[in-house]
């Protein structure tokens, strides 16, 4: 055992690829179908949202790149055909430099595509990117056409009807952020103590512990933590609306759900190597001592 | 006082003083650094005076405030450019000098201008950076697509490998304060999870008790990440809030002067 155990300890780390690689991309192909658990977090943010009257309006802010995608696009598709079931108007924009702009554009095409009714204009507006990210928040806190004088095709914001009684953020009834990085915690530090308007945030799995703080001080509506926060998401909007099944049954299309398989057998693997690295720690210094 | 108050008091700040400032500095070397603490302490005060000051010309639509947040957009844009002209001056200085990895950076350098290209033609254009009217990608939204997007989830995913390596080698309970952490990121890593059902997956008998027992750990994960984890995040951010607090407090009063880049006795 121990001479086994000693040679893991010097294993190549290319099986530890290996294993990895196995223990991701098996799941993707061939998903598991393991129950996700729905946290509090995840909970308040959909409930918040299904509280919302007709005609009201979310700012979905694009906070993150193609580095983050897996985990924020579930999140921000899943917040988009909320706001599109429940007749809610949205208004997205980009603020994050590395390709924020072309994933919003994506989910905003796929969604325009799901939910032919949506008119632009009316029902949505794309106001495109914007550098400088925490000094747009402020500006769109007293003026958001200061910020973004037109959507991203070009057009004046006073000539979209969907932005005729918007001037600032007072006016949004909600902001959601999918986020990496710390332009989501503006949105929470700049936006929410000046202009009074709701949050609620999609982090990445690895900056979500930070937000716990905000929770507790009532600063955040709710959060989708990373990818399981995400396929939560999913689970509540299948329970809550049975015909945004369509959406998540799909064997093709990539969902949050599917990844919690992944990240799931990918934990037990981790899990397993540090359980097996500390044994073979162990053991070895017991036969240093003696 | 109205907002042209205000757009004078800006204009007299942020371009008169400063350009005062630079013609004495050219004579007055010690007064070089006059000008841009001046402009440092103005653009420190007035966010904070729009807070407090409910007046037209500080806080109103076009007052001071909201102006120095317009102007602070702009500036984002330039940083941009000082970003794009370092790349470019320590590239070609590596091509030029056939340093190792020179290569990287004529391939660097080309991506640089090909998608920067695409992204200029597609403003001088008016066509933009997304759909052609006839509903075709761009040549800009293109080399995103297909070029730039793989290639930093490619990079991100690359992490997942090295951590599991990091994570067999390096996460070991030597100590107390290691093993109180290998303890909660192991919880952790098992609350978030579903791993119990997974394990359980071979075993039909198992399920129930899987799936209580999973339930039960993502009960505990969430306790330690709302308790133990909210309170020591909100000691990290308020301890920085009050760090960037202090910091600005510095910069306003023109003590801290670490940023205008000058040398010794300047």
């Amino acid at each position: 055992m121990r001479g086994f155990l000693e040679r893991l300890l010097r294993m190549d780390r290319r099986w530890i690829f290996l294993f990895v690689l196995l223990s991701v991309a098996i799941p993707i192909v061939v998903p598991l179908g393991l129950p996700v658990t729905t946290t509090e977090s995840t909970r308040k943010a959909f409930e918040f949202i299904e509280a919302m009257k007709p005609g009201d309006t979310v700012l979905i802010s694009f906070d993150y790149g193609p580095s983050s995608a897996p985990e924020n696009d579930p999140m921000a598709e899943a917040v988009m055909r909320q706001c599109a079931i429940k007749k809610l108007r949205f208004v997205v924009i980009a603020l994050y430099p590395l390709g924020g702009l072309n994933l919003a554009n994506n989910v905003v095409a796929k969604i325009a595509a799901e939910f032919p009714d949506l008119k632009y204009g009316v029902d949505y507006v794309n106001l495109g990117y914007k550098d400088g990210a925490s000094a747009v928040m402020r500006r769109m806190g007293d003026d958001i056409a200061g910020a973004f004088p037109t959507d991203e095709a070009g057009t004046p914001l006073s000539q979209i009807p969907l932005m005729k009684g918007i001037a600032s953020l007072r006016q949004v009834q909600l902001v959601f952020t999918a986020a990496t990085g710390i332009i989501g915690e503006w949105w929470i530090t700049q936006v929410h103590p000046q202009a009074g308007t709701p949050i609620i945030i999609g982090p990445t799995a690895v900056s979500a512990p930070k937000y716990y703080a905000f929770l507790n001080s009532g600063q955040l509506e709710g959060m989708l933590g990373g990818m399981k926060g995400a396929a939560e998401y999913e689970k509540l909007m299948r329970a809550a609306h049975p015909e945004m099944e369509r959406f998540y049954a799909s064997t093709r299309a990539f969902t949050a759900t599917k990844g919690m398989d992944g990240q799931t057998v990918m934990h037990t693997v981790v899990l397993l190597f540090i359980l097996l690295g500390n044994l073979a720690f162990f053991l070895s210094q017991k036969k240093a001592v003696r | 006082m109205t907002s042209e108050f205000g757009q004078v008091a800006l204009v007299l700040c942020f371009a008169i003083v400063p350009i005062i400032g630079i013609v004495l500095g050219l004579n007055a070397p010690g007064l070089r650094s006059r000008g841009p603490v001046l402009v440092g302490v103005v653009a420190g005060i007035i966010p904070i005076l729009a807070m407090y000051i409910p007046k037209g010309f500080v806080s109103g639509p076009e007052g001071m405030g909201p102006r120095l947040d317009n102007w602070l957009i702009i500036l984002a844009g330039f940083a941009l450019l000082l970003g794009i002209v370092n790349v470019l001056q320590n590239n070609f200085k590596k091509i030029a000098r056939r340093d190792s990895g020179w290569f990287f950076s004529v391939v660097l350098l080309i991506g640089l201008f090909v998608t920067g290209g695409f992204g200029v033609y597609g403003a001088l254009s008016k066509v933009g950076i997304g759909f052609n009217p006839d509903g075709s990608p761009t040549p800009f939204k293109y080399m995103t697509d297909w070029f730039f997007q793989p290639l930093q989830s490619t990079i991100f995913a690359l992490l997942a490998f090295f951590m599991a390596s990091a994570a067999f080698r390096a996460f070991r309970a030597r100590n107390v304060e290691a093993t109180i952490l290998l303890v909660a990121a192991g919880l952790v890593m098992l609350g978030r999870v579903p791993i119990l059902e997974f394990l359980a997956v071979p075993f039909p008998f198992l399920h129930a008790a899987a799936s209580s027992g999973s339930q039960a750990l993502g009960k505990l994960t969430e306790w330690i990440m709302d308790v133990p984890n909210g309170a020591a995040q909100s000691g990290i951010i308020i301890g920085a809030a009050l760090g960037a607090a202090s910091m600005a407090i510095r910069v306003i009063l023109g003590i801290e002067r670490g940023y205008l880049g000058l040398g010794k006795g300047e």
